[in-house]
């Protein structure tokens, strides 16, 4: 199969991925910026966040309801969101408006962040930050990382936090903005029935007179901490365990491996599945990865009654033991192989799944991959290197315990809300 | 290569099995998608007995005359097939997603387990306890928690059931009544297939007689409306939480409605892309809300609105007001550009959804349970198109939101309502 994807960097730096698509009829484009929660200080904690709501709220050619009604123009489905080391904003469109569509979204990348909209979008985040109050797995995940990346960036959650927001100023967001939105820390990506060319041309267009800063500051990489914390919230009926593990990063050899060791652990069809959730211990018992450019983290987690955490914690440790102590079967491999082969076949057919994959993939490799590149890297997975794996990455010995929910449980480094 | 402007290569019989099938031959696709949907949801649950719906289908597939649980996954998974299970109001859904060469097999398996599930005692009784803690666990999550009250309030008593069932009714159910609902309910008389995707209908209508024959009852049935008793109040429900839930419903009209394509417009000034009324309006202009929305449910024969959101306790009486201030304010000021520009969203969806071999299977298992006939884009999109300013209008005037149904939950009680206990809601606040 020839290669569907162009590669170009324009003068100023900003980088253009394309994927032709010719067998759909719609495209889907994003700006990919390098810049999420790690990249704050202390007190811009949810500065990232929050300069994503503000590149709705107006630029130079728009103000916050031109931009929403011209979105909405086009029918566009649109949306952005913040990760810990990435921010993206992309539409999907019916094919004849893909040049609409990346017009809005670069002029979305160049903000005027009124005053007013600075405002008005605080109330807004600040009720955004109280809903994930609200929700048990939003606290547990926000506590988890705190403790296990205590005190370097990472531990930050991604909205920030009341008082971080609160006291935020537009001037503050604005340097912010001026150090992180460069030309060069930007990625244009296209998947869809498009002409590459007409796509260079169209950045060339709309984005040709960004500046470059030179690159930005360099991350460092946090030190993953062992040990256990937990957080009383009395409200909650139920508890949540959750063990965490240092991984390999996204950008590693080990990646796919990683995934199918979870996978195996506590996917679909899953040790976990059979041996926790159909054991009557846990309704969700799942492994997980959290993958990053530079550091990444197994997590067993479930959720339960109070009274039973203590044998759900014991659950997960001794599953994580037997697949450390002993190869896993060929079988158990075989079957995400195939799953994933499924997947990736309907994940295809969509430009706003293939962005979304690609957008992944330049953020953690720097280039993106095929579909069939994708699936050869997941038929690579062996039972010896899943065994590689857990003899670099283990899961047996003292990772990180948290726990949240009513009951005071382990009880150590306790946190009562 | 297949086209929403083009005619669909569609296939809509009943089967000689009972089955009625819906089948898009999509040849340029690398999937296949298939929907097994039997008309029986919560609504046919025996009194006493509710959450039975859903814990038959969350054991169904957990022990067959020839394979244990673990073995019908991994036959599954063998080729590479995703599937699962929904149990609705009306109906109960088994999906399976699969590469073209697989769909025989992907067939064989569904039958096995829909057929021939022989419902293995202690998978029942996990089962039980793991819908006890996930009954425990919906109280966690506030907006779950208020979906289900407002469901309950504006459905009624029958259409209005939450699948998960209440605590005291899942502690009855036993294997006998899930065979029991079971041998009564799943046959192919109530079995609709819907497929789509790089599959040929002959050669699928051969395997499923081959697979289905003698399935229970082949006479059709499933296929009336259910009965809906709307409760016209405003409750609140006490909660600690850091927001307030607010959910409010009225009643609308069916997707076979002549109104329902400007009932379908309407929603969208009101809640389509970020532009739309409520977003502008609750959300941009005053910062009262991360969330906010609007929805249209449509029970066979019959069509209900709902209006949701979240905010801090303070905040919720302003809130609520101005999401009953901008239904009222579409009837009064609607404009010719904000309309046009809601029907594009409606429109494009259409176009770029067409690209997901899933999305067309889910299209036409919708239509088929609508409609019983296929009425694909190209008919919708027509229809969509041709509403006008006057019709949202005549539609606003002809149903107006003069009978409420409102719930709101959490530490404040909404000004007007009236309080219901911790106790109360876990029995149905039904006063």
């Amino acid at each position: 199969m020839s290669d569907p994807y162009t590669l170009h960097t324009m003068d100023n730096g900003l980088r253009i991925v394309i994927e032709r698509m010719p067998h759909v009829k719609s495209a889907a484009a994003g700006f990919l910026c390098k810049t999420g929660a790690r990249d704050e200080t202390p007190d811009l904690a949810g500065a990232s966040h929050y300069l994503e709501h503000m590149c709705f709220k107006g630029s130079a050619k728009r103000d916050w309801r031109e931009i929403s009604v011209d979105f909405d123009k086009i029918g566009s489905t649109y949306n952005a969101f913040t990760g810990e080391d990435r921010t993206f904003y992309f539409g999907w469109v019916p094919i004849d408006r893909i040049e609409s569509q990346i017009e809005i979204l670069a002029d979305m990348m160049r903000p005027s962040l009124p005053n007013e909209e600075f405002e008005m979008e605080k109330k807004v985040i600040l009720e955004e930050i109280a809903m994930s109050k609200d929700s048990l797995d939003h606290v547990m995940f926000d506590f988890a990382l705190e403790r296990v990346f205590k005190d370097h960036p990472l531990g930050w959650p991604i909205l920030g936090y009341d008082s971080t927001v609160e006291a935020l100023t537009r001037d503050q967001l604005h340097a912010y903005y001026q150090t992180r939105y460069a030309a060069d820390n930007l990625t244009l990506i296209v998947a869809g029935n498009v002409d590459p060319a007409q796509i260079i041309e169209m950045a060339e267009k709309y984005c040709g007179t960004w500046e470059s800063n030179g690159g930005v500051a360099k991350r460092l990489p946090p030190a993953i901490q062992k040990g256990s914390a937990n957080k009383v919230v009395e409200r909650f009926n139920q508890q949540i365990v959750a063990l965490c593990y240092a991984a390999p990063s996204g950008s590693d050899a080990l990646n796919d491996t990683a995934e199918a060791t979870a996978s195996i652990l506590g996917g679909s069809n899953s040790r976990f599945y059979w041996n926790i959730v159909q054991a009557g211990l846990s309704p969700s018992a799942s492994a997980f990865r959290y993958d990053l450019t530079d550091c990444g983290l197994t997590i067993l987690y479930g959720q339960t009654e109070p009274e039973g955490v203590d044998k759900l914690a014991d659950a997960l440790r001794k599953e994580a033991k037997a697949i450390s102590e002993s190869p896993v079967d060929e079988h158990e491999i075989q079957r995400v192989k195939n799953r994933r082969r499924t997947t990736l076949a309907v994940e295809g057919e969509s430009p706003y799944h293939r962005l979304v994959q690609i957008m992944d993939d330049v953020n953690n490799v720097g280039d993106p991959r095929t579909v069939e590149q994708r699936l050869a890297d997941v038929e690579a997975v062996t039972v010896d290197s899943v065994s590689d794996f857990l003899r670099q990455y283990p899961i047996d010995g003292e990772g990180f315990l948290v726990s949240v929910g009513p009951r005071d449980w382990p009880g150590t480094s306790s946190l009562n809300v | 290569m297949d086209s929403c402007t083009h005619k669909t290569p569609l296939t809509h019989k009943t089967l000689d099995c009972g089955i009625e099938l819906g089948c898009i031959d999509l040849p340029d696709r690398h999937a296949v998608a298939m929907e097994f949907r039997f008309l029986t949801g919560t609504a046919d649950e025996a009194d006493g007995l509710f959450g039975v719906a859903r814990m038959l289908q969350e054991t169904i597939d957990l022990g067959t005359e020839n394979f244990d649980g673990r073995g019908i996954s991994d036959a599954f998974d063998e080729i590479g097939a995703s599937h699962s299970g929904w149990v609705g109001r009306e109906a109960s859904g088994y999906s399976c997603l699969v590469l073209p060469e697989f769909v025989e097999r992907a067939v064989e398996l569904q039958a096995e387990f829909l057929r021939r599930p022989t419902f293995p005692a202690e998978k029942i009784e996990v089962s039980k306890e793991l819908t006890r803690q996930e009954i425990h666990a919906l109280d966690d999550d506030p907006q779950s928690l208020a979906d289900k009250y407002i469901g309950r309030q504006a459905y009624g008593a029958v259409l209005g059931r939450h699948a998960m069932g209440e605590l005291e009714t899942v502690e009855r159910i036993t294997r006998d009544t899930i065979v029991e609902h079971y041998g009564k309910y799943y046959g192919a008389g109530r079995l609709v297939v819907t497929v789509a995707g790089n599959v040929r209908a002959e050669a699928f209508e051969a395997i499923l007689e081959k697979q289905f024959s003698g399935f229970g009852e082949v006479r059709q049935s499933g296929r009336e409306p259910y009965p809906i008793t709307f409760d016209a109040r405003r409750v609140h429900h006490m909660k600690e939480a850091e927001q307030q839930q607010i959910a409010i419903a009225f009643p609308g009209v069916s997707r076979t409605d002549p109104q329902y394509f400007a009932q379908r417009a309407m929603l969208a000034v009101l809640s389509g892309g970020m532009s739309s009324r409520l977003f502008t309006e609750v959300r941009e202009k005053q910062g009262l809300v991360y969330w906010v929305s609007a929805w249209g449910e449509n029970p066979r024969g019959d069509g209900m609105i709902f209006m949701g959101a979240s905010t801090k306790p303070e905040r919720c009486d302003l809130t609520y007001e101005t999401l009953l201030r901008e239904v009222d304010r579409v009837g009064e000021d609607l404009t010719v550009e904000e309309l046009d520009r809601a029907v594009t969203g409606i429109v494009a969806k259409v176009e770029t959804r067409g690209d997901i071999t899933r999305a067309r299977c889910g299209e036409l298992a919708d239509d088929l349970f609508q409609f019983g006939r296929y009425i694909g884009p190209e008919e919708k999109v027509a229809k969509i198109k041709a509403v006008t300013v006057d019709d949202i209008q005549k539609y606003l005037k002809e149903h107006p939101r003069d009978a409420l149904s409102v719930v709101t939950l959490g530490p404040r009680v909404l000004e007007g309502a009236e309080v219901v206990s911790a106790s109360e809601s876990a029995t149905g606040g039904q006063g």
